[in-house]
């Protein structure tokens, strides 16, 4: 198995001292005190956050109403049409429609979020504080259906430039993840999981190069999967990702590239992927707290088309 | 005469052979004639001509829709989105100048 280590590049500002010698010299990299990393399964956030917008088919309302400086509720309605797995390569349709009521508590120390469906799902998500240093995160979804429920909680370390986490889920699920700075760009990690119910287990292993101007990280997993993504960052306004995933179980391959544009009045997200599809999202600001959102993407291999607009209201 | 081409599942027209025997002596001249193996092998090349033009307009029309949609859903927004703004930084940069020159404007008055 193959540990992953992006190039080590000297990041640090290499001035040419010999012309003008009042020119600030080389900093000297201070390894006792590094910066804390990204949570290692936030290692892509920010290629995913660019190539992975939420793209939606049908009609989306939100309406966030906050009724104290802590606390929220929302209403939801989506209606369109959803795709269920079929065996077939046609793909199945089933116009749905559902209305989704949801509550928020914001504390700097305790997060609570809920959400209930009407047709009988509930998403809740805890987050908890319980020292300086410890926080604890946990996840629920329930169903109507037997066994498609799930729970998931973890403990989170947060040390000094390290971070470790320790994973619990439902269907015995135990998973443990570390990651280090090494340089003030350079943070390494790891992860482990054994899931009871299928008899698997795995480790993994993922790097990440950060800068002021690129992101660039790495993942290889047990599982067979490796990914790799780039982030620039070309101006304020503009950055440009790509990534590359290669699944060796499968023999799949798939890249992608995408842009992300925030611009004052709206942020433009598209991205083009080698499985022939292409998918862009935009969020505008009408007015103070009235967003408008359309949404498209198009599938050239499977001719699958699915378009989407919508409104968010508050907050 | 025909052949099969395999892919795509088009193949040529069937050629039925037309018989020599009856008919007059123009008729029998007039089919030797168009039997003539020039003559055969011109019209062979003629529709070998118009079956890959018709399949390279096909898939150049392909490409196109495909570079059409793609360019709509990914670059319009973008086109339309960055002349918005820069109009609005145009409009902000007009406010500016003008509540910038104003007070200048109206201080010597006084």
């Amino acid at each position: 198995m193959a540990t992953f280590v992006s190039p080590p590049a000297s990041t640090t500002a290499t001035q040419p001292t010999g012309l003008k010698p009042t020119v600030i010299e080389k900093e000297k990299v201070d390894y006792l005190n590094l910066p804390c990393p990204i949570p290692y399964e936030e290692i892509h956030r920010e290629a995913f956050m660019s190539l992975k917008p939420e793209l939606f088919e049908g009609l989306r309302f939100d309406f966030t109403k906050g009724l104290n400086p802590k606390f929220a509720l929302s209403h939801s309605v989506l209606m369109g049409p959803t795709e269920i797995p079929s065996q077939s390569p046609e793909t199945i349709k089933i116009p749905t429609a559902h209305y989704e009521f949801g509550a928020n508590y914001l504390d700097p120390k305790l997060m609570l979020v809920g959400r209930i469906m009407t047709d009988g799902r509930l998403n809740a998500r805890i987050k908890c504080d319980l020292s300086e240093n410890l926080i604890l995160k946990s996840s629920a979804q329930l169903t109507n259906e037997p066994h498609m429920s799930n729970v998931m909680a973890s403990f989170d370390y947060k040390g000094k430039d390290y971070r470790s986490q320790f994973q619990l889920g439902s269907g015995a699920l135990f998973g443990a993840s570390y990651i280090q700075s090494v340089t003030p760009n350079v943070s390494l990690g790891g992860e482990v999981f054994w899931t009871g119910q299928h008899r698997k287990s795995g480790i993994g292993y993922g790097a990440r190069y950060n800068n002021d101007k690129m992101v660039a990280t790495g993942q290889v997993a047990s599982t067979g999967m490796v990914l790799l993504s780039y982030v620039q960052k070309v101006s304020e306004k503009v950055s440009l990702a790509s990534e590359f995933v290669y699944n060796h179980m499968s023999k799949d391959v798939t890249a992608t590239f995408g842009y992300d544009y925030i611009l004052r009045q709206c942020r433009l997200r598209g991205k083009i992927d080698s499985n022939g599809c292409v998918g862009a999202l935009l969020e505008e600001r009408l007015n103070l707290g009235l967003n408008f959102i359309l949404s498209a993407e198009i599938d050239h291999r499977k001719k699958d088309y699915k378009f989407g607009f919508g409104m968010t209201v508050g907050e | 005469m025909s052949s099969a081409r395999i892919s795509g599942g088009v193949s040529l027209p069937d050629r039925g052979s037309s018989s020599k025997s009856g008919g007059g002596v123009i008729s029998r001249m007039a089919s030797s004639f168009s039997q003539s193996p020039v003559v055969y092998q011109g019209k062979r090349v003629a529709s070998d001509a118009a079956f890959v033009t018709k399949k390279l307009l096909k898939s150049t029309g392909k490409a196109a829709w495909i570079a059409g949609t793609t360019f709509l859903v990914l670059i319009v927004p973008l086109i339309i989105e960055m002349d918005r703004d820069q109009q609005l930084s145009e409009l902000e940069l007009q406010h500016a100048s003008l509540l910038g020159s104003s007070p200048s404007a109206s201080g010597p008055q006084k």
